[in-house]
């Protein structure tokens, strides 16, 4: 069948009212969702999983789809207004988007988010329908060496988020690397930092921890100084993105897209990552990188193209070889089987025309969500205006309730007042939170791939250095590395 | 506060914090079987590594700490308004008795109570719109996570909502 043949059947498939009234829906039940913080893109696209069982397979799909896209944009509304990433993926959209809203210009990088998700979604997508075949290929050829080898270049970024002081942002990352260790060990099974408390068992939830260190600090420094916030612009302002930002943030889209995309790929890797990566690479980059961490459009830009960039892109592994890209592909997946659809390459020559007909779908899915963006970034308005003394025991309550609903779990949220505390002191001691994050993110990662790798070699650590994958990582690491050392000279020298 | 004083308090904090875990945590609250083949598979190796990089770490703040201008001084940050720490001592209360309470007066009633306290503390110019922002926001949270995202929201034993 060719190309065309395949499009016309797809669009034979799509072209109804319900299929793309489902992926409207979806949006908007993904940017709600999105937008409570603890509901989570993830929760959101379970919740609405039963609702797809009655429906057709591409009805369905195009609903979860709908969810997911809208519910990693949704992230980025409470990152930018109260400083509480809505998901993992919006985390990074805090370090810039929220001194915006501080300076009352929440309605620009609610703005700059919303087109900078439109563009990489489109990006994603773009890259699904044209590389999907040979990305899946390349990505099944990592093993643990090359993922150790990936995760270890994805740890430079810190240094890109480390603010003023690089050794400030190193001891954060260690501090990170070191409480991911809490758990059961992967390879023996034993307990490491448990204190004998099953709750610590399977580690320290990352929800509670990421909430923990982003929220409660703020409620904290508000019971240090009630009034410190007075005199603040804090509104959602008159100004608007520009076209001027969009294009001076442009390169910086297109390249968090294709890190996204790169990531996305990748089974396992997530769009947290991404998010941070492509901060980081702006932010190296840019002429204005003094500014970023103080309100840099272009961070905000580039943070929502890295998370967003990622979000067509988990779709390769899963259409071209059925393999989750990550946890909500996990579940998407789960929708294909309940329909009776195997993703995997024979779906492209059994139902070709579901294959093209979601292709079409998610390209209409991005202008989808630009309409629904641009109505929620309205709706969601009214919480730039609240009086900030009634705003933090709101955020506190809705902490409280969010990190609960992740494991239904008390636990939890005791974790996340402990985390708070932390976070506070770091605060103070003027030690960056974003390193502690990535590192908390990717030490796990980091430690199990690196302990396969010594399993299946016997412990011989050439295995590191296996093939072409691992030396490309190894010398950008190394390269990055020599850029730091670099730039830290000219500091010291200056 | 200069920078040099914040870099050698940054740098003796991550020392102690790594004397800390090489001599009490690791070896007290890391279970490592005893026929391990090879040290780079111990549960320990990466925890000990982890500590030295940040003993290491700690050495490097100390000396970049002694080698910066005594003169350079930090930005000014927020003074802390009287009481602060009071206030702070009650903010950690009110987060301790949340979590103690929760499990007696269930998640909507826990929070309505935290949510008046919070308010209080930050004395807010807004009495009314707290008070009702006291009773709606625990209630409609629970209303969604109970009964739109299926959450087994904890509802304690003095009052059961619907």
């Amino acid at each position: 069948m060719s190309l065309l043949d395949s499009l016309a059947a797809g669009l034979n498939t799509v072209a109804s009212v319900e299929a793309f009234l489902a992926l409207f829906v979806g949006i908007c039940i993904g940017v709600i969702g999105g937008a409570i913080p603890g509901l989570s893109a993830t929760m959101a696209v379970a919740l609405t999983l039963p609702f797809t069982f009655s429906m057709a397979p591409i009805t369905g799909i195009l609903l979860l789809l709908g969810v997911y896209k809208g519910g990693i944009f949704g992230g980025s509304i409470p990152a930018i207004l109260i400083k509480t990433p809505g998901t993992p993926a919006s985390s990074a959209t805090i370090l810039d988007g929220h001194p915006l809203a501080e300076r009352g210009e929440a309605g620009r990088a609610l703005g700059m988010a919303l087109w900078a998700s439109c563009t990489a979604d489109l990006i994603s997508n773009l890259a699904l329908i044209l590389f999907a075949g040979w990305l899946a290929s390349f990505a099944l050829s990592f093993g643990p060496p090359e993922f150790f080898a990936l995760i270890l270049f994805s740890l430079t970024i810190i240094a890109g988020v480390s603010g003023d002081s690089l050794l400030r942002g190193a001891l954060s990352a260690l501090l990170g690397l070191l409480l991911a260790t809490v758990g059961l060990d992967l390879v023996y099974g034993t307990n490491r930092f448990t204190l004998g408390n099953p709750n610590l068992m399977g580690g320290l939830n990352f929800i509670a921890v990421l909430i923990g260190l982003f929220a409660i600090p703020e409620i904290i420094a508000m019971a240090r100084n009630p009034t410190a916030h007075l005199g603040r612009a804090r509104s959602l302002g008159g100004t608007r993105v520009s076209f001027a930002d969009y294009r001076k943030s442009f390169r910086s889209i297109v390249r968090g897209s294709f890190i996204g995309v790169f990531l996305g790929s990748i089974p396992g890797i997530g769009a947290a990552p991404s998010a941070f990566l492509s901060y980081s690479e702006a932010r190296r980059r840019s002429p204005d990188r003094e500014n970023f961490g103080k309100g840099e459009i272009e961070g905000v830009a580039a943070s929502e193209a890295g998370n967003n960039g990622v979000a067509g892109a988990t779709l390769i592994p899963l259409l071209a070889l059925g393999v989750p890209g990550d946890v909500i592909t996990a579940i998407i997946i789960g929708a294909f089987m309940v329909h009776g659809l195997q993703p995997g390459p024979m779906m492209f020559v059994l139902n070709v025309d579901i294959i093209y007909g979601l292709f079409i779908g998610l390209i209409v899915s991005s202008v989808f969500l630009f309409v629904v963006g641009s109505v929620a970034i309205r709706g969601f308005r009214f919480i730039a205006e609240v009086p900030k003394r009634i705003l933090m025991p709101t955020v506190l309550v809705l902490c409280v309730y969010g990190v609960f609903a992740v494991n239904n779990n008390v636990f939890d949220v005791g974790v996340m007042f402990a985390m708070g505390w932390v976070g506070y002191l770091m605060m103070r001691a003027r030690i960056p939170v974003a390193p502690f994050l990535i590192a908390f993110i990717l030490g796990p990662l980091l430690e199990d791939n690196f302990r396969q790798s010594m399993l299946m070699s016997g412990s011989d650590p050439a295995i590191l250095l296996r093939g072409p994958i691992t030396w490309f990582f190894w010398a950008l690491t190394i390269l990055t590395i020599i850029g730091i050392a670099r730039s830290v000279g000219r500091k010291l020298a200056v | 506060m200069t920078l040099r004083a914040l870099q050698i308090r940054l740098g003796f904090a991550a020392l102690v914090i790594a004397a800390a875990m090489a001599l009490v945590a690791i070896p007290n609250f890391v279970s490592s079987p005893s026929n391990v083949r090879n040290i780079v598979l111990a549960p320990t190796f990466w925890p000990y590594t982890l500590t030295g990089l940040t003993a290491l770490t700690g050495a490097l703040l100390l000396f970049t700490g002694w080698r910066v201008d005594p003169a350079i001084l930090l930005d000014e940050e927020d003074a802390a308004k009287p009481g602060a720490w009071l206030r702070l001592i009650a903010l950690a209360a009110i987060m301790v008795a949340t979590m103690q309470a929760m499990p007696i007066l269930g998640m909507p009633l826990t929070c309505m109570a935290a949510f008046a306290a919070t308010a209080f503390l930050f004395r807010t110019r807004h009495p009314i719109v707290a008070l009702i922002c006291t009773v709606a926001v625990p209630l409609v949270l629970y209303a969604f996570f109970a009964h739109v995202a299926g959450v087994a929201v904890p509802q304690g034993d003095l009052i059961r909502l619907p």
